[in-house]
């Protein structure tokens, strides 16, 4: 083993039992080094193993369902990891290698203050007295930029912020000065702009403390800026392993060079974003033309909200209400067959103003003038007959579809309740043609929502939308939970459906580039407010709010020759 | 359950056998062997159920066929020793020869006598040589201890299953609407939930039936209306939390009124739950019904079931007749065993976050 | 946290109105005429009207209602139609009782099944799981009945290892002598269903993510659970047990009856088989009082141990 490498990973081979008995591969022997001081990503979209992976390394697959390949190998400085038990595993974990999850809320202990939940860490490891431990723990939280470390050290997790959670895993990861972090999914759950606090953190303190850095993640674009190398999986296997410099600027795996390319730019429209498919199939990826977007003066505006506003009472002293402000005065107008985005972090109230447009918040000022009739002022009865023509697509795949109706069912209700198709019969011809459309096979009909992927169901989901030829679709948050592939296939898909119905879109997103990628004109929320508002090529090329700088410039850029 | 059997038929021939959350539940239950074993376990008590409501099964319990306390067929030898002196039976007399020898003329109620002998023919099974031992004994009256226990079983799992399901029934109809609308309705139906459960449910239980008083039925709607809070609060925090999932609102947004959002995209979808609540309300609804029984406020005095035999058992074990008691644990535990084992098996089964 | 208490303090109010509605719906409504069999069997037209107007049971219903609410605020209900001794008297002599079996019943209760259900947590899907989830499987699904009538039987009438049943005079003779039958009984009863409870409460925290971050600092496994799952476990152990506090109060009412425990189980079956209605009212009412006051408490002992329980 070479003197630079730290950790050797040796034809790693996991699988797990299913409740039949069957075993699953998830890790087909993959090879992999890291070297010191150094940070390698492991780059993959969900099912790849890029988790498994870490978990293996550390050790903490469920013994109950897991099987590891007996010809596999971890080596960390000489040791086999994987034949590692008891109290020389326990040493290994925490001291010589630590991890960070994705989720800081939930993995850190709801009833121990984070002071002493670090402090636990170095009374382990360091031999550190409780006092002194304590101690060390403030002073690690002051190194991971927490603000006021004497009095949050004396904080529960849930009286910190999701980014400040996050600080403090880190602060407990390296503790003990590990030699390895690992770190999984760490700025996931975290806001665009927190994720950028939290990258630059890892990256300032792998170079201080010299250790080296395991960093998992689901999108390349991010690893560009502060990954050494570069390792991509697919599918439980290795596609493609490199310095960031060639995995970037010389990619030489399909697979690669589609990832690299299905995420939108800010710097570039295609008429067509870029799916994996386009790499498989020789003769490669053309590059298709621009599009250009932008609202014009002949576009007619059939949805025109006026200074909308949504307050959530809650409750406060022993009868008092408080009037909590979700949104605050928003106005905007849409016309067909364009797009407007709405963007956002979480708290903005982004996705409240989509809901109260379709009713399912009740709004508490304002007008929405849809062909000039207020949506918000109609009586629920009058309001039925709009339903049809505004529809919405949710964010998750996995809950906006009933798990208990097939998928014909899903299908034919909207038209059975609006009285589209005479019979059954038409209206599952109907939805068979739907089907077809949004790219699924017919015999889709019978089956039920939990045998579709993560993009099939949202197929679906635009399918039920499209049964009832409304004008307005507004999407939630609808390609945020998928990955970077199905992502662009899906976006095709809405253009495509634009292009072809004349749709208008409310593209609600917390995700700079996609909706850049396809909006027109483009709202920027912060807190319940409107914070610009323009075409969005204008926005971008020059953004006029401090706010909505802050925005696009956490947004990673990818590698850069400069900053390498 | 037909129904799913004949689901899940044709699903394990395909090629592809996912399919409908309860075939798949149905799958994993087959594969459970012990819950498998309990379900059909169960199955058989309940069949024994309807064949007890049907008087086909457990129907002669009421024959006085034996001595009293005769003693099960396989102790007969050793207990019958130990028999206390056989108490006088009613009618018991007919078949004992005359020790006084009068001419009918003399005898004052010698026409009296003579029509009854006539018409022994008649009672002639009544009146049979009294069986000195029975397969499992029999009861102070000298009943087929079997008998009533199937009987018994019968009556008790009747009480538990439509108790069970009238308080299922109250429990989600009230907690459907309490947490599907909330407002100003779950406030109301909330207080009345609290007034429930601020009584211990042992003591509301003998309250209500103290006043409603004897009988299988007023049993059965005493238990339903002391029991439906449990399901109340399960129902009512499902639909509060199914209401703001994304296909509810989804439904909403297609246009779905109020009740189709409730019972066709809600309700299907906390069947699950309401099936592992109702097997659990059966269970202690039988255990209910046995110490209500036992305490005086239970089935009718003509009627019986496992809690009826059961107070009978101090009574019996002082004087050593244990096989009573022992037939309806048997009875009893075997199925409460099984019910609750085929509850663990279902919960896993229908859990939709295992797969 | 004043504000907190002082609102739930007042949501009492329609509750225990709810309560007292309750009782007077069943007990004077629904309840039949007590004066029937209070007057006995050979009773006169002038008997009876006389008993019904002793018992007020002449006036509209609304006045029999307003009275019963003043008997409540007054704790005065008058006397026991069974024993004609004031009911303020007989509850306050059958409270000592059932606390002392109650209370013994559920500190080893609780000894035996937390410990319990933490190994077998510990343990889960191994074979000492499976062996206790199945005992407790078997103990649940005998009646309560046939451990009280077969246990008296084998265990006091003939082995003689405790008295059959009965009270004595003198916390220490009853706890030590007339309690540990009974008691033990109702451990068999309570148990089986206790542990796998409180096993639900272990095994649903082993599954969190913080778990996993202990793991991963490289705590061993007894630490984890006894440190960082037994922690957050035994938030809902001492919430469910607060609840169940007052049901203390009844007792166990099928032991105190069996054993005959002058306790309060006892005199709510003894007033229920003989119409007893006043004391079955007081009891009920002030169950419920004392439950909705301790289901407070018990919020409030939540807010201190969970420190994300905001209480609003």
């Amino acid at each position: 083993m070479n003197q630079d490498t730290l950790l050797q990973v040796r034809n790693l081979k996991v699988s797990f039992r299913g409740e039949e008995g069957e075993l699953t591969e998830a890790l087909k022997g993959i090879n992999f080094d890291i070297p010191r001081n150094r940070t390698v990503a492991l780059v993959g979209e969900s099912g790849s193993g890029k988790s498994v992976t870490s978990m293996a390394i550390m050790q903490l697959l469920p013994a109950r369902n897991t099987v590891i390949d007996p010809a596999s190998q971890v080596t960390f400085e000489g040791r086999d990891l994987l034949a590692l038990e008891g109290a020389e595993l326990r040493k290994m974990r925490g001291k010589d290698i630590a991890m960070i999850f994705q989720e800081p809320m939930s993995s850190l202990n709801p009833v121990f203050t984070v002071g002493d939940q670090i402090a636990e860490t170095l009374m382990l490891h360091a031999g550190l007295g409780r006092r002194d431990a304590f101690k060390r723990a403030v002073a690690l939280l002051t190194e991971v930029g927490l603000p006021d470390p004497e009095k949050r050290a004396k904080a529960y997790p849930h009286e910190l912020s999701g980014g400040q959670q996050q600080r403090v895993m880190i602060a407990m990861a390296i503790a003990c000065e590990p030699k390895l972090l690992i770190a999984d999914e760490p700025t996931t759950a975290l806001d665009v702009t927190i994720q950028k606090q939290i990258l630059q953190l890892l990256a300032d303190l792998q170079k201080k403390h010299g250790m080296s850095v395991l960093f998992i993640t689901h999108d390349l674009g991010l690893v560009g800026e502060f990954a050494d190398d570069v390792v991509v999986m697919r599918h439980g296997e290795i596609r493609e392993a490199g310095s960031v410099e060639q995995i970037f600027n010389a990619p030489a795996n399909p697979y690669t060079k589609a990832l690299l390319n299905c995420r939108p730019h800010l710097d570039s429209r295609p008429l067509r974003l870029a799916v994996i498919d386009d790499f498989m199939q020789p003769g490669g990826y053309v590059k298709p033309g621009e599009r250009v977007r932008g609202y014009e003066a002949s576009d007619e505006i059939i949805l025109d909200v006026q200074h909308l506003a949504k307050s959530f009472d809650i409750r406060q002293g022993l009868f008092g209400k408080r009037q909590f402000h979700a949104v605050k005065d928003v106005s905007f107008q849409l016309p067909r067959g364009k797009t407007l985005g709405i963007v956002g972090e979480s708290g903005s109230g982004k996705t409240t103003v989509g809901l109260t447009l379709v009713r399912l918040h009740q709004a508490t000022g304002g007008k929405a003038l849809f062909h000039g009739k207020d949506l918000l002022a109609m009586s629920a009865r009058e309001f039925h007959e709009y339903k049809r023509r505004i529809q919405i697509i949710f964010q998750n795949p996995y809950a906006s579809l009933n798990p208990r109706f097939t998928v014909e069912q899903i299908l034919t209700e909207p038209m059975m309740l609006h009285g589209i198709g005479r019979v059954q019969m038409e209206r599952v011809k109907m939805a068979q043609a739907l089907l077809d459309r949004v790219g699924l096979p017919a015999r889709s009909l019978s089956r039920y929502p939990h045998e579709f992927s993560g993009g099939q169901r949202q197929r679906i989901a635009i399918a039920r939308c499209l049964t009832l030829k409304p004008e307005v679709l507004i999407c939630d948050e609808s390609v945020s939970a998928l990955d970077v592939s199905v992502q662009a296939q899906v976006l095709n898909l809405l253009q495509e459906l634009q292009d072809e119905y004349k749709l208008s879109y409310l593209f609600i997103s917390h995700d700079l580039a996609v909706v850049k990628h396809i909006s027109d004109q483009v709202l920027v929320m912060n807190k319940g407010e409107v914070v610009e508002q323009g075409d969005s090529d204008a926005i971008y090329r020059a953004p006029a709010a401090a706010y909505t700088r802050k925005l696009l410039d956490s947004i990673p850029t990818g590698w850069q020759p400069q900053a390498a | 359950m037909t129904t799913m059997i004949n689901q899940a038929a044709p699903a394990a021939t395909e090629t592809r056998p996912q399919r409908g959350l309860w075939a798949m539940g149905w799958r994993r239950l087959k594969r459970n062997k012990v819950a498998f074993c309990s379900f059909w376990v169960v199955m058989a008590y309940m069949l024994l159920a309807v064949a007890g409501w049907l008087n086909i099964l457990g129907d002669g319990w009421r024959a006085q066929i034996a001595v009293p306390y005769a003693p099960p067929s396989f102790l007969a030898k050793t207990v019958a020793d130990t028999l206390p002196p056989e108490a006088p039976v009613a009618g018991g007399t007919a078949s004992a020869p005359a020790l006084i020898m009068v001419t009918p003329e003399e005898d004052p109620i010698g026409k009296e006598m003579e029509i009854a002998r006539q018409n022994m023919g008649k009672y002639a099974t009544a009146n049979d040589a009294k069986l000195e031992s029975l397969p499992f004994g029999a009861d102070l009256r000298g009943r087929d201890v079997i008998h009533k226990t199937l009987k018994g079983a019968s009556t008790s799992i009747f009480v538990g299953l439509l108790g069970a399901l009238l308080s299922i029934v109250i429990g989600t109809s009230l907690g459907s609407v309490a947490g599907y609308f909330g407002g100003k309705v779950d406030d109301f139906l909330n207080w009345f939930y609290s007034v429930f459960t601020s009584v211990p449910d042992m003591l509301l239980l003998l309250s209500f039936a103290a006043v409603a008083g004897r009988g299988i039925k007023t049993i059965i709607i005493v238990m339903a209306l002391t029991s439906w809070t449990g399901t109340f609060r399960l129902v009512r925090a499902e639909y509060l939390k199914l209401r703001s999932r994304e296909y509810v609102q989804a439904a909403s947004a297609i246009g779905a009124s109020d009740a189709r959002r409730m019972f066709v995209h809600i309700l299907p979808n906390i069947s699950h739950l309401l099936l592992v609540q109702f097997s659990l309300l059966t269970v202690a609804l039988i255990k209910y019904e046995a110490i209500l029984s036992f305490l005086g406020f239970g089935v009718g005095v003509t009627q019986v079931s496992l809690g009826s035999m059961l107070a009978e058992a101090p009574a019996e074990l002082v004087q050593g007749f244990w096989w009573q008691m022992v037939a309806v644990t048997i009875a009893m535990s075997l199925l409460v065993t099984t019910f609750s084992l085929l509850i663990d098996g279902l919960r896993d089964a229908l859990d939709p976050k295992a797969r | 946290m004043l504000s907190y208490i002082i609102r739930r303090v007042l949501q009492m109010i329609p509750t225990l109105f709810g309560v007292m509605l309750l009782v007077f719906c069943l007990f004077s409504v629904f309840g039949g005429d007590p004066s029937l069999v209070l007057a006995g069997k050979h009773m006169t037209p002038a008997t009876l009207a006389n008993v019904r107007a002793q018992l007020g049971l002449d006036q509209p219903l609304t006045t029999q209602f307003m009275i019963f609410v003043k008997q409540v605020f007054t704790l005065d209900f008058g006397t026991s139609w069974g024993s004609q001794q004031p009911v303020r008297d007989v509850l306050a002599s059958r409270v000592g009782p059932s606390l002392t079996l109650s209370g013994a019943l559920l500190v080893v209760d609780l000894l035996l099944a937390v410990p319990l259900a933490a190994l077998v947590a510990y343990f889960r899907g191994g074979l000492t799981d499976r062996i206790v989830t199945i005992c407790c499987t078997l103990a649940m699904s005998i009646s309560a009945l046939v451990y009280i009538v077969a246990g008296q039987y084998l265990l006091a009438y003939k082995w003689g290892l405790f008295p059959v049943g009965g009270w004595g005079h003198g916390f220490w003779t009853n706890l030590l002598i007339y309690v540990p039958l009974p008691m033990l009984m109702g451990l068999m009863v309570s148990l089986g269903p206790d542990i796998r409870f409180y096993r639900s409460f272990f095994v649903e925290e082993m599954n969190h993510d913080y778990v996993r971050t202990a793991r991963a600092k490289g705590l061993s496994e007894q630490k984890v659970m006894l440190k960082h799952v037994l922690r957050n476990a035994l938030i809902p152990v001492v919430t469910t047990v607060m609840m169940s506090l007052p049901y203390l109060l009844i007792g166990a009412l099928v032991l105190e009856s069996f054993f005959q425990i002058p306790g309060m189980g006892n005199e709510v079956v003894r007033a229920m088989n003989n119409s007893d209605f006043p004391i079955i009212k007081a009891i009920t009412v002030y169950v419920a009082l004392a439950t909705m006051v301790f289901n407070l408490l018990a919020d409030l002992i939540y807010k201190l141990i969970d420190p994300r329980v905001q209480l609003k």
